[in-house]
This record gives structure tokens, C-alpha cells and sequence, in this order.
């Protein structure tokens, strides 16, 4: 039996994280009445273990399958492994699907990064040939960019590159000091031509409301209760709260949309959670910020007169074009890093540099045999010591203890991000027989890399190859057939494309506002209306996207048009 | 240091008569005085039970499964770990921070990555005891220091492992970066690396202090690259 509830709110809102923050808080501040509902639990960002002792936790705090980023993650109640909320994954396929169930979602933990997609990454299809191209080009999202940067806060630097857009002016905030490995990693990079630049990352060196500047300590995955490294719950969430204008219910997963008798959304049923029952809520528009696979299984668990293909899915194209980042991950030791001096390298707690695409040139004069580029996320220094990591050493005895120290800030890490092409072997659909214990039924994913993502990685290995050994160093680990190499589908957790947004109602989901073609008042704001998989972080872009939408949708609200 | 027959060993020796019952309980010790090849170790039952579970109290960190291993194998992992890293100056021996107990926590834990370290673990603690046996007599912690060598040195380099020891040398390679991980995570261990961080800081990151910048710029010239500050 489903409750329906009395009030209708102007917008409903489903999910707190990057999409549906960002919603609500536009929606908010524009006068409309909003709901928000949150599949997760309520969270107190203050309650942030910072500072908090590894040693005092379980196995020194490190990850395991209840925590699988480590005691002091700031998810709770969610992960890739989640008993109560199973998903399928075909035969042949490998996928991880990560949940967040809390409010705020995933934002409580991103790293943070931030990197804009540029006027090549809207407008793929133009430049090669492969996927779609998005409805919109980057000078369209641009001033969203600028506007949501200087929201939000992001450190880094215009370095006029290509394809990596430079912001407006006085937006940005100054970025940290590169620490004396980054340095280092540049000196070789000058020497090999691989540019060693500034990072962007959500986090505040300079104090915005109540929101605090970083304090170069405590890691971010723990989530930050002094609000310098962006999370909504700290920022979009409290904003709009003030405004007097937003509800929010957690414990509420939305299984499904409610249409009117004119084919119309008006609303959305959700289970709670923590009793099981079912409810209905109503609202002028629904807006579908769950995550990208969440977003899809609503869709296609909505069922309008028993429609087996969904909601919204006059295309097809609902739960296709799954992507997610490309990833692999390279180690090297560095002899000339040993025995350094030693001093604070906390900083940030995560990227001050690292190396962007650098190659466009190549690629457009086809030089290489793969098309779409990718970044390097760069670690090490004298970070805290963890429990793993000695695995290269050797003996015992007196040696040893000077071996570690010896070599104590001497690795770096090279972590490849780079851009997937959608396939036809990537996608997401019901699963016909299992459901979670809601009974909802669950997803069943489809995966497979494509050889331009295979022949990425080979290309990364070979360039810091280049990097590594103009600096001395050995790379220890990674170096596996780019096969083995490669990151599992959603192991990165930037899965998107799910509900495409296009040009044309044949071939996606949505236009470029999310709108949804087959329901003129049904959004999505999240990283299911992806066109492409740029290599660049998609959280910047998916709150500049329902910005954008947002304030669409906050038009029509006010013309009386929904 | 020589050891002398009067060395009192009695809360040991009793640690170890009772390590030869549980060992004689689960028919490890019927081989007593054998060659023991890399055939004799029995994984013990994979642990399950209750772990942290998807959302504890972040701030009241608990760990909610029984420790699991025996005094023996507490005593063979703690003198392990003080051989693997003896104690140096100022800093201590794993075994005077808690080293073994945290080996405990670890190789107790339901998970699937522990469990695998767990079956490797529990036998080579055992075999240790049994090598220890067969060459001296005496369980492993109670070996002369150059006994103790004499084992470490058969299994603890990769290039030069005794062949038909593969098994307690994959043992002792766990053992070692268990023992460096678990130490270094200690604060005494934070103390000996010299990790200065977990520190709030107010105002700007501060960077590279001159000295490090200093040692910084000879590296990369001597290197014929060039220093950028940035």
C-alpha cells in the first residue's frame, strides 16, 4: 500500500549529491518549493573522523569489505558491496557498482578533483568520428563553469592549454605550493615534453561563508566538517535549507515516477528504507539525480501502461552507453628522492599537480592508434604511514629499518584517468527475476572495454616510461598487458551516460536542459545525460550541467509553463 | 650473547607445553622431529563472524571480532618481528608496541584478505616453532639470537632462499610487511619514520622548507635537469 502525501512541492528532487544538490539549491534560491529525497541515511558532516588516528582503528583504519576505502571513509552505509542491495552483472562482464547511501551522496568523499571538459570533449563525434556529440559546445556550459567555480570554490590556475579551458577572471583560488616531489616529477617532465601542472580541486584556500580554508591535514575521503574541501552537505545542502524553502527526506529510495493520466510526471513512490513502507509524493516537475545507475533503474522499474522499455525510453537509449573512467595505476621509486630532508608534505591531502592531456596534436594528426586522451593523478611525499606498501623490501635486521627510512618519501604513484568511448557491450538493464529486499527489481550491468581503451593504457605506460626514467627512477608496479592493467567497469566511480542527452529524440534521452524528450517536466541532473566520458573528473561538470538546468527549469516554473 | 642451560624460561616453557598440546590436538605436531617440507602446512579453518560492518561509529573505533591466536603464536610472531626489526637507539622493538597483538587483530579478522593471510600465517608461526625444535630444541622465541639468524637467514632473501623453503619464505616475507606495516603505524613507529603531518595549519601551505628546496636543486642539477619552483 502506497501513502500519498498531501502536499505537492514545485520540484522533487531525487538524490542529495552533486546533481541534486545542486538542484535544490538553484531551485531553492529561485523561490520554488523543494523535496529532496535521499535513498541514504542523514549525515552530520561535523561528525568527520579528521585528524583521527589510523592506529586507533580496526586493521590501522586500512579498507575491507565493509569499508572498502577504509575505516574512516566518510560512506557509510554503501559501497560496491552492499548485501541488501544486490545488482547482477552478465556473463563474461565485470562491473563495480558503487552506492552511496547517505546525504550528499558521493560528494562526502570525491577527491575533490575538478577539471573542466573543454570545446573537444562536447563535440567528440565532430573530432573523430566515434560516439555522439553532446547538444551543447563548451562556450555554452562555460559561464556555468565560472559561475559554479566561484561558487563552489576550486583552487588551480589558468595555464592557457589546450582543451583545458581556463576560467574567468578572479575566479579561481589560488592553488598550493607544489611540494618538493612534484618538483621534482616536473624537472623530468620539462626534460620529456609531459607538462607537470597545477591540479584544480574543489577546496578552499580562501575562507567563502562559513566554509573554512584547508588546514593541509586530515584526508578528504573522510569528509571535511570544516567545509574547505566542497561536499553538499556543508555548502548547496545548508544554503538551501536557509531559504526556508527545501524538505528533505532521507531513508527514501525511489523506485519509480508517477504520471498523471496526460502522460506527465507528478510525482515520485519511494520506499523507506528503515520501515519498508511505500509513499507518494507529488511535485510539478521530478528531477532524477540518483546516480547514473540509479537514475536508469528508475526509469526502467517506471512501468506507464505496463510499458516493458520504461519511462522516457522512446529512443532505447535509457541504461546504454554506460561509461566510466579509464584507470590503471604505475608505482616507481625514485633514488634521487631518498634521504631527503623531511618536512610537511600533508598539504592538500591529494593533488597540488599533475599532468593533463598533452597530446591533442598527435592525436588529431593521427599519430597514435588510440583517439581520446587521458590525465595523470600523481601521489607520494611523506604521507602518513600506512599498513601496506613494503612490499619491495628484502632481509631483515638492522638493514631493514634503514632501508625504510632510506627510502621514506622516495615513490611516486602515476594514476591514469582517461576517456572511455561508449560501446554497444556497455549498458545497464533490469534484471528479470532478482530484487533487492525492497523488492525493487535490481540492475544487471554489461561491460566491455574496447581496444581505444587498451591501447590508452599502453600509451600511458610508454610515456611514463619516459617520465620515470628521465628522473633515475623504476617503476615497481603496474606494468601488466594493458588488459590487466585496466580498471574494472565503475571500479573509478565516474560511471555516467545513461539517460544521454542529444539532439534528437531518436538517439537520446534528454536535451541539453535534461529535459527528458518523452516527459516535458521529468529532468535529469545528474551523470546519467553524459554524451561522452571526457577524462576529466565528471562531478565539476555534472553540477554545472544541473546549474544549467536548474535555472531552466526555475524559467518555466516561474512562467507557469510547469 | 651466549645462552646459558640457567636462563630461567618457565612462563615460556609452560606457553610452550601448552602449544604442544593444541598442536598435538589438531595433529600438526605428529611429524615431530621430521623434515617438515613445504607439504606439512595444514591451513586452519578460514575465521567468519562479524566485522565492522557498513556503518560504525567512526568516532569509537571497535574492533568487534575475537582474537584468535594462541600465547605460542603470539610469542613466535612477537620474536619474529623483533629479528625482522630489532629495536634501534631510541626506537623500540615491534614486540614493545604491540606489534603481535596487532598481527592478532589482523589475522583474527573475517575478512577474505586477512583469512588468506591468516592461512598462511597460523602453519608458518607453527613451523616456525617446529624449525626452532628440530635445530635448537627450544620454541623459536627462545633460540639463541644467532639461532634465530641461522632460520631467518635460510627464508628472508629472495635471491638466496633454501630450496624446499619456499613456503616459509613466502611466510616470512608476509611476516615482514606486516611487521613494517604495523610498526610504522604506531606512534613510536611515526616517531622513528619522522612523518610530521596530521597537523592543522593555519593560513597558506607553507611548501618545501629552504633546506629541502636546497637539497632538492642539487639533486635535480646533478642530474643535468632543471629546478622550477612552482
Amino acid at each position: 500500500m502506497v501513502t500519498l502525501s498531501s502536499e505537492t512541492y514545485d520540484a522533487v528532487v531525487v538524490g542529495s549529491g552533486a546533481g541534486g544538490g545542486m538542484a535544490a539549491y538553484m531551485l531553492t534560491r529561485a523561490g520554488a518549493k523543494v523535496l529532496i529525497l535521499e535513498a541514504g541515511r542523514d549525515y552530520n558532516p561535523e561528525d568527520a573522523p579528521m585528524l583521527n588516528l589510523a592506529r586507533d582503528a580496526p586493521l590501522r583504519g586500512s579498507g575491507n569489505p565493509d569499508k572498502e576505502f577504509g575505516f574512516y571513509d566518510a560512506t557509510v552505509d554503501g559501497g560496491w558491496n552492499m548485501p541488501d542491495e544486490p545488482y547482477s552483472i552478465a556473463e563474461g562482464s565485470d562491473f563495480m557498482w558503487w552506492r552511496s547511501r547517505m546525504l550528499g551522496g558521493r560528494t562526502n568523499h570525491w577527491a575533490r578533483n575538478s577539471f573542466r571538459m573543454g570545446p573537444y570533449d562536447f563535440k567528440p563525434y565532430t573530432r573523430d568520428g566515434l560516439g555522439v556529440d553532446w547538444p551543447i559546445a563548451y562556450t555554452d556550459i562555460a559561464p556555468w563553469y565560472d559561475r559554479l567555480e566561484k561558487l563552489i570554490g576550486v583552487y588551480g590556475a589558468n595555464l592557457g592549454m589546450e582543451n583545458h579551458p581556463d576560467s574567468g577572471p578572479g575566479v579561481l583560488q589560488p592553488p598550493p605550493k607544489f611540494r618538493a616531489w612534484e618538483m621534482f616529477l616536473k624537472a623530468g617532465g620539462d626534460s620529456v615534453n609531459i607538462p607537470v601542472v597545477p591540479a584544480r580541486r574543489a577546496i578552499l584556500t580562501r575562507k567563502i561563508d562559513e566554509r573554512s580554508p584547508c588546514y593541509w591535514a586530515s584526508s578528504c575521503g573522510r569528509g571535511c566538517g570544516i567545509g574547505a574541501a566542497f561536499q553538499t552537505t556543508t555548502s548547496l545542502l545548508p544554503w538551501a535549507r536557509a531559504t526556508g524553502k527545501l524538505t528533505t527526506l532521507t531513508d527514501a529510495m525511489v523506485y519509480e515516477v508517477v504520471l498523471d493520466a496526460t502522460g506527465k510526471a507528478s510525482g515520485a513512490r519511494y520506499t523507506n528504507r528503515k520501515t519498508g513502507e511505500q509513499h507518494e509524493v507529488k511535485g510539478r516537475v521530478v528531477i532524477l539525480a540518483a546516480s547514473t545507475g540509479e537514475t536508469a533503474r528508475i526509469l526502467l522499474n517506471t512501468r506507464p501502461n505496463g510499458r516493458s522499455e520504461g519511462l522516457a525510453n522512446s529512443s532505447g537509449q535509457v541504461g546504454r552507453n554506460l561509461m566510466d573512467t579509464v584507470g590503471s595505476n604505475l608505482s616507481a621509486n625514485f633514488p634521487a628522492l631518498e634521504g631527503r630532508p623531511i618536512y610537511n608534505e600533508d598539504g592538500a591531502m591529494g593533488l597540488h599537480s599533475y599532468i593533463p592531456f598533452w597530446q591533442y596534436k598527435e592525436v588529431a594528426a593521427g599519430k597514435f592508434n588510440f583517439p581520446r586522451g587521458y590525465h595523470v593523478e600523481i601521489g607520494g611525499g611523506f604521507g602518513e604511514p600506512g599498513i601496506g606498501g613494503y612490499g619491495g623490501f628484502d632481509g631483515y635486521g638492522e638493514g631493514l629499518r634503514a632501508q625504510v627510512k632510506q627510502r621514506y618519501g622516495a615513490r611516486i604513484g602515476l594514476t591514469q584517468r582517461g576517456e572511455m568511448i561508449p560501446n554497444a557491450n556497455s549498458f545497464c538493464e533490469i534484471d528479470g527475476e532478482k530484487k533487492d529486499r525492497f523488492g525493487i527489481p535490481v540492475l544487471k550491468f554489461h561491460w566491455k572495454w574496447s581496444d581505444h581503451e587498451l591501447n590508452q593504457v599502453t600509451h600511458f605506460q610508454n610515456a611514463m616510461k619516459d617520465l620515470v626514467g628521465s628522473l633515475g627512477g623504476k617503476i615497481t608496479s603496474g606494468l601488466d598487458a594493458p588488459v590487466d592493467a585496466i580498471s574494472k567497469g565503475g571500479e573509478i566511480i565516474h560511471e555516467v551516460g545513461t539517460a544521454r542527452m542529444g539532439a534528437s529524440a531518436s538517439d537520446s534521452v534528454t536535451d541539453s536542459y535534461g529535459r527528458a524528450w518523452d516527459v516535458d517536466n521529468l529532468y535529469m541532473t545528474d551523470g546519467s545525460v553524459f554524451a561522452s566520458k571526457a577524462h576529466k573528473n565528471p562531478t565539476l561538470t555534472i553540477m554545472a550541467l544541473s546549474m544549467r538546468a536548474s535555472d531552466h527549469i526555475a524559467g518555466r516554473l516561474r512562467s507557469g509553463e510547469l | 650473547m651466549i645462552r646459558t642451560s640457567q636462563t630461567p624460561f618457565v612462563i615460556d616453557r609452560r606457553a610452550t607445553l601448552r602449544w604442544i598440546g593444541a598442536a598435538l590436538a589438531a595433529g600438526q605436531l605428529a611429524a615431530c622431529g621430521e623434515k617438515f617440507g613445504n607439504d606439512d602446512w595444514l591451513a586452519p579453518q578460514a575465521l567468519t563472524g562479524k566485522g565492522v560492518g557498513k556503518d560504525p561509529d567512526l568516532n569509537d573505533p571497535v574492533v568487534p571480532w575475537p582474537l584468535t591466536m594462541t600465547r605460542a603464536e603470539l610469542l613466535a610472531a612477537g620474536a619474529l618481528a623483533d629479528l625482522i626489526l630489532p629495536a634501534e637507539g631510541d626506537a623500540p622493538a615491534p614486540s614493545k608496541v604491540g606489534v603481535p597483538a596487532f598481527i592478532d587483530e589482523w589475522v583474527s579478522a573475517p575478512y577474505p584478505t586477512q583469512q588468506e593471510q591468516r592461512a598462511l600465517i597460523i602453519p608458518g608461526l607453527a613451523w616456525l616453532d617446529r624449525e626452532a625444535m628440530t635445530r635448537g630444541n627450544k620454541t623459536f622465541a627462545l633460540l639463541e639470537e644467532a639461532a634465530k639468524k641461522a632460520i631467518a637467514d635460510d627464508i628472508a632473501f629472495a635471491d638466496r632462499v633454501k630450496p624446499g623453503m619456499e613456503k616459509p619464505a613466502e611466510f616470512f616475507a608476509r611476516m615482514r610487511t606486516l611487521t613494517l606495516g604495523a610498526y610504522f603505524t604506531t606512534e613510536a613507529g611515526w616517531i622513528d619514520i619522522g612523518y610530521p603531518g596530521n597537523k592543522p595549519i593555519t593560513g597558506d601551505y607553507p611548501g618545501p622548507t629552504p633546506e629541502a628546496i636546497a637539497h632538492l636543486k642539487g639533486v635535480v642539477e646533478g642530474m643535468g635537469l632543471k629546478l622550477t619552483p612552482v
